[in-house]
């Protein structure tokens, strides 16, 4: 089963008709949803992965056919002749050979200057408005998908709607007013440290108690907590199916996947990769990064197709900014603008959308954003996950 | 202009100063209190802990040495590690309680102001001014650079006002929503512009300021920052904001009106003394009732350094500090302008598998013999009592007592049971209210 569907994807690739790979693939396999349907709005799930400290991505998506690129950046410029080519004009990274098959399949897109209006140079700023979609306000109570998980909460009510895979605190995109969202931290998600049989006995039956006000509120959420462990033990524990490279993102989509695939019913999860603040010798470290990402974003794909589910997972990556086009004294980059978002999953509408950044017309300095971040959120919200779009921006066509 | 309820509390045949009263004025004034400091307050009576407890203290010097090579270090978990050591230490209860309060109302946070130095000099601010006048606290916090940093004070200029701060004083600060308008921000944010940092300093830049007339709460002049602090501190809205917050974090979450205005009242009187106020509040009647006692969610350093109060663990300030994060509240950063949101929204699965392993964690070390409690217990039955003496004396669950008697006599050793013991307590929701 499992080779005929490689077979399939790597037949796919010759496959250049404007039919998008995921309907196509049921008609020529004869197996109807033998990739998972594209499944009611009420399964799909988004990953979105946030690469933090502003990501390079004119050294991810490279524009090797202009000249300013290469005068822009003496050191730091990568050879034409190293990149995956993505279309006429662009080229992948050479260390992202893993992700380049996804977009010749139609598996991984990508749009252009994603930003928006007077471009942010803080961190902490920047990736507050990415994580609010409200360039004008300070942040309240709610991230975007802190939003989307209150309104998807309330048609499942008990469920975790969203995760947070990582380290560090609760992402501000994930604050929510009333779901709660968990951080996993570890490669098995939610773990309970094993206690003694006794009083593991005793205190189930002393949860089993209902009481009255806090005590009430604190029993029934740590009988959920428990529950919910041992639920996504059983799911972690089962094996993946595809090869993962050895790295904390892939461990971590990993663990995405098998939550997936195991029904754990979670719809949102954030995952990050971290390091991108590159202003010195920028190279040996942005490749390592970028190899990071594109090794465990096609594994991740991979084994969600391999578990049927691939077509309800859509991920989104992003970066608070892009860097300077120019590159610094240091063989680094300084904080920039727009820069393209990318995604994975199955129904996308494949290619390279939105404007290709020009590099002869840069506004201090920077790529200009020429597609609005809220675009693609009111895309995800309306079309990918059923809910309410949070921004009067029109959506962009994401999906095919 | 008084109330009935902030009468100081006297204690009665039914109602004692026991060691419920005992341990929940040490939970709320402070962060909780070993078994030797609950025996003397005991013996001393409740007039003689308050007093101890709202008097001047001061730390262990050495608590404060070597600050200058951590500062250099500009290391955030370090400095996080040096305020959780005098948590820890407890050698300033109060002070320290009363710091962590002014953290999180006037929350800063080291994610963007990106400075142990700047952080750590307005943690002296508000350990230095939070139990002292309000109305210095407020002019003080409103120069501090951490803030002005964190408020976008350096964008705040003439013709291009910023309201991030002038927005958070009204709001968050000092007066609440729906005591001022939009208007009231604009014009306050005229008022302070030219404020700012130079380097680590606070600087007015003159040529920066709106000298203009601005009109904020009806009243019109050419104010400066200072101006509108004045005219905030005057609104009638200011001392109420304040009590209620006393009172939500010291007594209960949603105070009566009367309470609030007659808590305002004393504020006032007391020349907007901290102290003053909440010695009246921590005597009074309000905080000594029943129904407050364990009635709200513990915070993770409440639960934290009041854990190693009551077992005496010696616990290392960096895990400490690291452990409180987890379960969700890091020191010097908070999650937003708010502060920590608390009550409910500490709980969630993970930081509740956060307080249960690591209270678990606890446990085994007692259980391995990795630490031993003083004195050591002498059957499984002594150490089910000493257990229970230490983390919920007061708690007035007799099943959980059972339980917990009945688990750990059935165990092997009394290390073995106090493992079992502290395994039960420490990871029931009732040791995670305060």
């Amino acid at each position: 089963m499992q080779t005929t569907r490689r077979q399939f994807l790597i037949g796919g690739l010759a496959v250049t008709a404007a039919v998008p790979l995921a309907s196509r693939s049921a008609n020529a396999l004869g197996e109807p949803g033998a990739f998972g349907s594209r499944g009611d709005a009420d399964e799909r799930v988004l990953v979105v992965l946030q690469l933090s400290g502003g990501n390079d991505a004119l050294n991810m998506v490279v524009p090797g056919r202009q000249d300013a690129y290469f005068k822009l950046r003496p050191t730091l410029a990568l050879a034409r002749g190293s990149l995956h080519r993505l279309d006429d004009d662009f080229g992948l990274h050479p260390s992202m050979g893993a992700l380049a098959p996804l977009f010749a399949d139609g598996r991984a897109s990508l749009v252009h200057g994603v930003g928006y209006p007077q471009p942010n140079r803080s961190h902490f700023r920047s990736m507050e408005i990415w994580h609010t979609a409200d360039p004008e306000h300070p942040p309240g109570t709610q991230g975007w998908m802190g939003r989307i998980a209150d309104e998807l909460a309330e048609r499942a009510p008990g469920s975790l709607v969203a995760l947070h895979i990582g380290d560090g605190d609760l992402p501000l995109a994930l604050r929510a007013e009333k779901s709660f969202t968990p951080t996993l931290r570890g490669k098995n998600g939610l773990e309970l440290r094993a206690s003694a049989g006794p009083t593991r006995v005793a205190r189930d039956g002393l949860l089993a108690r209902d009481g009255r006000g806090e005590l009430a509120f604190l029993r029934s959420a740590a009988r959920t907590t428990y529950a919910a462990a041992e639920r996504m033990g059983a799911i972690a524990s089962r094996a993946s199916k595809s090869d993962y490279p050895n790295s904390r993102l892939a461990e971590r989509l990993a663990l995405v996947a098998k939550l997936v695939a195991g029904g754990f019913g979670t719809r949102l999860f954030h995952v990050e990769l971290a390091g991108f603040d590159t202003h010195s010798r920028q190279a040996p470290v942005h490749a390592a990064l970028l190899g990071e990402l594109s090794g465990a974003l096609a594994a991740f794909q991979q084994d969600l197709d391999a578990q049927g589910v691939g077509s309800r997972v859509t991920t989104m990556v992003f970066s608070e900014f892009g860097r300077r086009v120019e590159e610094n004294g240091s063989k680094g980059t300084d904080h920039g603008a727009a820069a393209p978002v990318l995604f994975v999953g199955r129904t996308l509408r494949p290619g390279l959308h939105g404007t290709p950044p020009d590099l002869e017309a840069l506004v201090e300095g920077d790529v200009p954003f020429t597609t609005d971040f809220r675009a693609l959120y009111a895309a995800l919200e309306r079309d990918w996950l059923g809910v309410k779009p949070s921004t009067k921006t029109k959506p962009l066509t994401l999906f095919a | 202009m008084g109330h009935a309820l902030l009468e100081r509390w006297k204690p009665t045949r039914e109602d004692p100063w026991d060691r419920s009263a005992a341990s929940h004025l040490f939970r709320r004034a402070g962060f909780g209190a070993g078994p030797r400091t609950l025996e003397r307050a005991l013996a001393e009576g409740v007039e003689a802990t308050l007093e101890s407890l709202c008097a001047p203290r001061g730390h262990d010097p050495a608590l404060f040495e070597g600050i200058e090579s951590l500062l250099a270090s500009g290391n955030h978990e370090l400095l996080r590690a040096w305020w959780m050591a005098l948590l820890l230490g407890d050698g300033d209860p109060l002070g320290e309680r009363v710091t962590l309060f002014w953290h999180d109302h006037f929350a800063t946070s080291i994610a963007k102001v990106d400075d142990v130095r700047l952080m750590h000099r307005q943690n002296l601010a508000l350990r230095e001014l939070g139990l002292g006048d309000f109305r210095k606290l407020l002019h003080a916090l409103a120069k501090d650079p951490a803030m002005l940093v964190w408020l976008d004070g350096n964008e705040n200029r003439r013709g291009q006002p910023n309201e991030n701060f002038a927005r958070e004083v009204l709001e968050l600060f000092a007066l609440g929503i729906g005591k001022y308008d939009e208007r009231d921000i604009q014009e306050a944010a005229r008022a302070f512009t030219g404020w700012g940092t130079d380097g680590r300093r606070f600087v007015v830049r003159k040529d920066w300021h709106d000298g203009g007339t601005k009109t904020i709460f009806g009243k019109t002049g050419d104010f400066d920052g200072d101006d509108v602090l004045e005219l905030v501190l005057a609104h009638p809205a200011c001392p109420r904001f304040v009590a209620r917050r006393l009172i939500e974090e010291f007594v209960a979450v949603e105070p009566e009106r009367a309470v609030v205005d007659a808590l305002a009242g004393e504020l006032v009187a007391n020349a907007w003394s901290i102290r003053k106020t909440l010695r009246t509040l921590l005597a009074s009647k309000l905080f000594f009732a029943r129904d407050a006692r364990r009635a709200r969610i513990a915070s993770p350093v409440e639960l934290v350094v009041g854990t190693q109060l009551a077992l005496e663990l010696s616990l290392a300030p960096l895990e400490a500090a690291e452990a409180a994060a987890r379960m969700g509240q890091a020191l010097f950063r908070p999650p937003s302008v708010k502060g920590w949101d608390g009550g409910r929204t500490w709980i969630n699965a993970g930081p509740w598998l956060e307080r249960v392993n690591s209270g678990l964690a606890v446990a085994e070390s007692f259980a391995s013999g990795a630490r031993e409690l003083s004195p050591a217990p002498r059957s499984t039955a002594d150490a089910a009592r000493t257990a229970l003496d230490r983390l919920l004396a007061d708690s007035a669950d007799p099943e959980l007592a059972r339980a917990v008697s009945a688990t750990a006599e059935a165990a092997a050793s009394p290390n073995a049971a106090l493992g079992d013991a502290l395994a039960l307590i420490l990871t029931a929701p009732e040791y995670h209210l305060a």
